[in-house]
């Protein structure tokens, strides 16, 4: 053999080695650092190994899937974990080395255990966790209290996904007619630019926070892929700084990812979210109402109690007004009882003397009669005007009134018993003015006498 | 920064301070009155808060967007 080889003939011989080497299946961890798909479905890799906390690449792989293979094992692995093949994934794969003097090394992919990454994105994500928590952020989110009306929805999603155009139609389509102000800030939602588009989405609406009640992060309706960029250390960070509260709806019905776990609420799907919403504004309205009602009834009994308070005042009222009146009454008629009796005494002090009491006269006074009898009818006629004016200045109106004046009118004192006596057509009245044998005048009611004085006797002690 | 001039949670604070205080039946009914109408006014701005559009609150979303 010569000493040099064709670079076939050493390809070759590499081949050979590499199969004595190993002709087996070997079950082999390794990092996806890429994948695509080609259009006949055979997949290519790139499989890598790095420690986490480093850039540097310490082995490096191409591997293939061929394309009937392939269909199998992708929807076998996405069932199992949820998760589709892609960049970032730790798999374990079971490869067959395979040598090719034109393509150098590969590695065929003939099966895979789901269990693995399930297991590596468990690990994973709580090692984020845990990191949350040693850092003491964990909760911050959740310790934000959801405005009792969120009207004002900030909206981090795809504006093509499914999940958008639901969550605004059931938000505008709310049967109570509640008014909602949204503004979507845009961000992919799977893939590696997740990371990058939705922190940058909270960015933005965190510089305009005063805008706002609430952010909202959805995506599609129901698909279980792709949750795993939700497990994102950065994302999670900045929903737990982030100033308001923050509610997800990214879709997923078995897991939640780390971002579901530090936001505010997480609820399965964007349409869930959007009854939230609807639900807890319809909560302040009931509020409102029970209020009202409260008032309401609070205050109709406030005033049913005072109109009750009214109502027996004026109860008993009523009959303390008529005791008044007939007290008023009484007071009146003796007042009326007094000026009658006053007139009684004016009467007889005017000289009218009953017909019935006997008397002595006195004999008479010669010029002193004169003036008195003057007098005498003046005194009567002033009293009667100024009883008659004391009464009408009093505007006192009694039933009766009339009878009061009857009763003073000399005419009808005279049919009650009482005379006038006079001498020679003067009236006397004073008996010391008359002497024994005296032919005096008597006037009645119903006519005159004369008589002729027998005796006198006088009250008056001289 | 569009500041809500009528925000609906002072006004409920309010109500409820209104409510608070026609329970403890410390008003009279001079006051009942006016505070009752105060009430009532305040729960019809919330109540027109919930399903009226406010034009400026809409057109700072629009420009947002």
């Amino acid at each position: 053999m010569n000493d040099k080889l064709s670079l076939t003939e050493l390809q070759l011989i590499i081949r050979d080695s590499l199969y004595m080497a190993l002709p087996d299946m070997y079950w082999v961890v390794a990092e996806i650092s890429e994948i695509k798909e080609n259009y006949a479905g055979h997949c290519y890799l790139e499989l890598i190994e790095k420690h986490p906390d480093e850039k540097n690449v310490r082995a490096r792989a191409r591997a293939i899937i061929w394309s009937n293979r392939y269909q199998f094992l992708k929807s076998f692995f996405e069932n199992i974990t949820g998760e589709t093949l892609k960049e970032g994934l730790n798999i374990l794969v079971k490869i067959k080395v395979e040598y090719h003097e034109v393509y150098g090394l590969s590695l065929v992919i003939t099966d895979i255990d789901p269990a693995f990454t399930i297991g590596e994105m468990a690990v994973k994500r709580q090692l984020v966790i845990k990191r949350l928590e040693q850092e003491g952020v964990f909760s911050m989110n959740k310790e934000l209290e959801i405005s009792p009306v969120p009207q004002r929805i900030a909206i981090i999603s795809s504006k093509n996904a499914a999940g958008y155009s639901d969550f605004i139609n059931h938000l505008t389509g709310n049967s109570f007619g509640y008014v909602f102000y949204t503004a979507l800030i845009e961000s992919a939602m799977q893939g590696p630019e997740t990371e990058q588009g939705v922190i940058s989405a909270l960015n933005k609406i965190a510089d305009k926070s005063g805008l706002f009640d609430l952010v909202v992060i959805i995506r599609g309706g129901g698909s279980q892929s792709d949750l795993s960029w939700f497990d994102s250390y950065n994302i999670a960070y900045h929903v737990t700084q982030f100033p308001l509260p923050v509610i997800t709806g990214i879709g997923h019905e078995k897991d939640v990812s780390v971002t579901d776990m530090v936001a505010n609420i997480s609820l399965k799907t964007p349409t869930a979210v959007a009854d939230f919403l609807i639900e807890k504004i319809s909560l302040a309205e009931n509020r409102l109402f029970e209020i009202c009602t409260e008032i309401k009834n609070i205050s109709r009994t406030i005033i049913e109690n005072n109109r009750t308070r009214i109502e027996t005042s004026a109860i008993k009222l009523i009959p303390l007004a008529r005791i008044m009146m007939n007290e008023l009454k009484d007071k009146l008629s003796e007042k009326i009882i007094d000026i009658i009796n006053v007139g009684k005494e004016f009467t007889f002090k005017a000289g009218l003397i009953p017909a019935n009491q006997e008397s002595k006269l006195n004999s008479a006074v010669k010029s002193f009669l004169t003036v008195k009898k003057t007098s005498l009818e003046r005194t009567s006629q002033n009293f009667i005007s100024s009883t008659l004016n004391a009464l009408s200045r009093k505007n006192i109106r009694l039933d009766g009134l009339d009878n009061t004046l009857n009763i003073l009118n000399p005419d009808n004192v005279l049919k009650r018993g009482y005379t006038i006596t006079s001498l020679y057509g003067i009236i006397i009245k004073r008996s010391g003015l008359l002497k024994k044998d005296d032919l005096i005048d008597t006037q009645f009611s119903d006519g005159k006498i004369r008589s002729r004085v027998t005796h006198l006797k006088s009250n008056v002690k001289r | 920064m569009a500041k809500k001039e009528f925000s609906f949670n002072e006004a409920m604070i309010e109500i409820e301070d209104i409510l608070g205080n026609i329970e403890n039946g410390e008003l009279d009914i001079d006051k009942l009155s006016v505070e009752v109408k105060r009430a009532s006014e305040l729960i019809k701005q919330c109540q027109k808060k919930l399903r009226a559009i406010e034009e400026e609150i809409n057109s700072t979303f629009k420009d947002m967007v």
